[in-house]
């Protein structure tokens, strides 16, 4: 029996209480990075910018990590980006499905990065490091957002310049998308990496005290009154970017209670 | 990593927790809600949800008791996916400090 056979004979059953659904497109970044969309269960409602639980059936009892939908809650489908972990006990197999097989989703949605936890603001700042730009995919995609900020800026943080590739091409798809397009004119995208030559590098923590970001994209600093951030990356980023963000005069806040700017703890290692 | 329940939950059961939980790691006893902390992914969507803030890191201090605490009912009691009412006089309860005493063995009884 070739490999495929044996990936394709799915010997444990659908657990109950979870949506199975179909893979229908999948597309490799780099050696680490890739995307994915599956079916969407009629039934599912969520808001831009949560997260769920993923597994796969290919055990009793499956394992299931915190994965952030990149698609916006309107879509017909739903999009994840991925990291491949050697030796991740989902990672490594889930790099590893074809369009066609079947992806387990827990049912309930949720997470901190929705625009309900934010008051408003005139600025919207999204940062992101790696593959924390995935909720940030599914707001700027979301009409909501623009309705509520005038301005809409994601920073995108990587090691490589290949690893900026999926932001780049998700924000000019959105800007080219016949229902958003228009309203996301104004969106802005600051790609930066930390260990490649690239026209911008750093990280996003040191580009705000130094107040290089600002200068780059010709707009004022953060301030309280007029600015929303929205944070997503790994540990190291999220306490530094809060510090930053602390620094700048802005709060926390969740979906209780909104304030001025919110972070994602569920990818956390 | 988890998080934990402690004492100002109990009489009071206000469950603002349950509707955000990814995993479904509440458990439920007649007056007050634990966390499996073998099931929590630590991520952290439901601490600021709780009104009495009654959730917290297992970064706290005193974190090992209420590990102790969580995990031991989380496995005698049913799991509680769906927000119900919190108890009847949970407002009278909310402000109350120290509560352990309070706490009943008892699983939820629906």
């Amino acid at each position: 029996m070739s490999l495929d056979a044996v990936h394709e004979k799915s010997e444990f059953p659908i657990p109950t209480g979870v949506f199975a659904q179909t893979v229908t497109s999948v597309h490799h970044y780099t050696e680490r990075l890739f995307k994915f969309r599956i079916t969407r269960p009629a039934s599912l409602r969520f808001r831009s910018g949560e997260f769920m639980m993923i597994g796969l059936p290919n055990a009793e009892k499956p394992v299931y990590r915190a994965y952030s939908v990149a698609s916006p809650s309107w879509d017909e489908e739903l999009e994840f980006y991925s990291i491949k972990v050697p030796g991740g006990p989902l990672t490594e197999h889930l790099q590893r499905i074809k369009v066609g097989d079947a992806v387990l989703l827990r049912k309930k949605s949720t997470g901190t990065l929705v625009n309900d936890a934010l008051l408003p603001g005139k600025r919207l700042w999204m940062f992101s490091t790696g593959t924390g730009i995935a909720p940030f995919i599914s707001l700027i995609r979301d009409l909501e957002t623009y309705e509520k900020f005038e301005r809409v800026i994601l920073t995108h943080t990587c090691r490589d310049v290949a690893e900026l590739t999926y932001g780049k091409e998700q924000v000019a798809a959105v800007k080219d998308d016949p229902l958003v397009g228009e309203m996301a004119q104004g969106l802005r995208l600051y790609s930066t990496t930390t260990r490649e030559d690239y026209p911008f590098q750093g990280r996003i923590t040191d580009l705000m005290a130094s107040g290089k970001v600002f200068d780059d994209l010709g707009v004022s600093a953060i301030s309280p009154e007029t600015d929303r951030g929205m944070i997503c990356g790994s540990t190291d980023m999220l306490r530094d970017t809060k510090a930053a963000l602390e620094g700048f005069g802005l709060t926390e806040g969740s979906n209780s209670r909104p304030s001025t700017f919110v972070v994602e703890r569920a990818f956390v290692d | 990593m988890t998080y934990v329940v402690t004492d100002g939950c109990i009489k009071c059961k206000y469950q603002d927790c349950i509707e955000v939980c990814p995993v479904d790691c509440f458990y439920e006893g007649e007056n007050m809600i634990v966390i499996n902390t073998e099931e929590c992914i630590d991520c952290a969507v439901c601490e600021p949800e709780c009104p009495v803030d009654a959730i917290k890191p297992d970064t706290i201090s005193d974190a090992s008791k209420w590990i102790a605490l969580n995990q031991k009912y989380a496995e005698i009691w049913p799991n509680i996916s769906e927000k119900g009412e919190p108890l009847a006089d949970a407002d009278d309860w909310a402000d109350t400090p120290d509560k352990l005493a309070q706490l009943s063995e008892n699983p939820a009884q629906h």
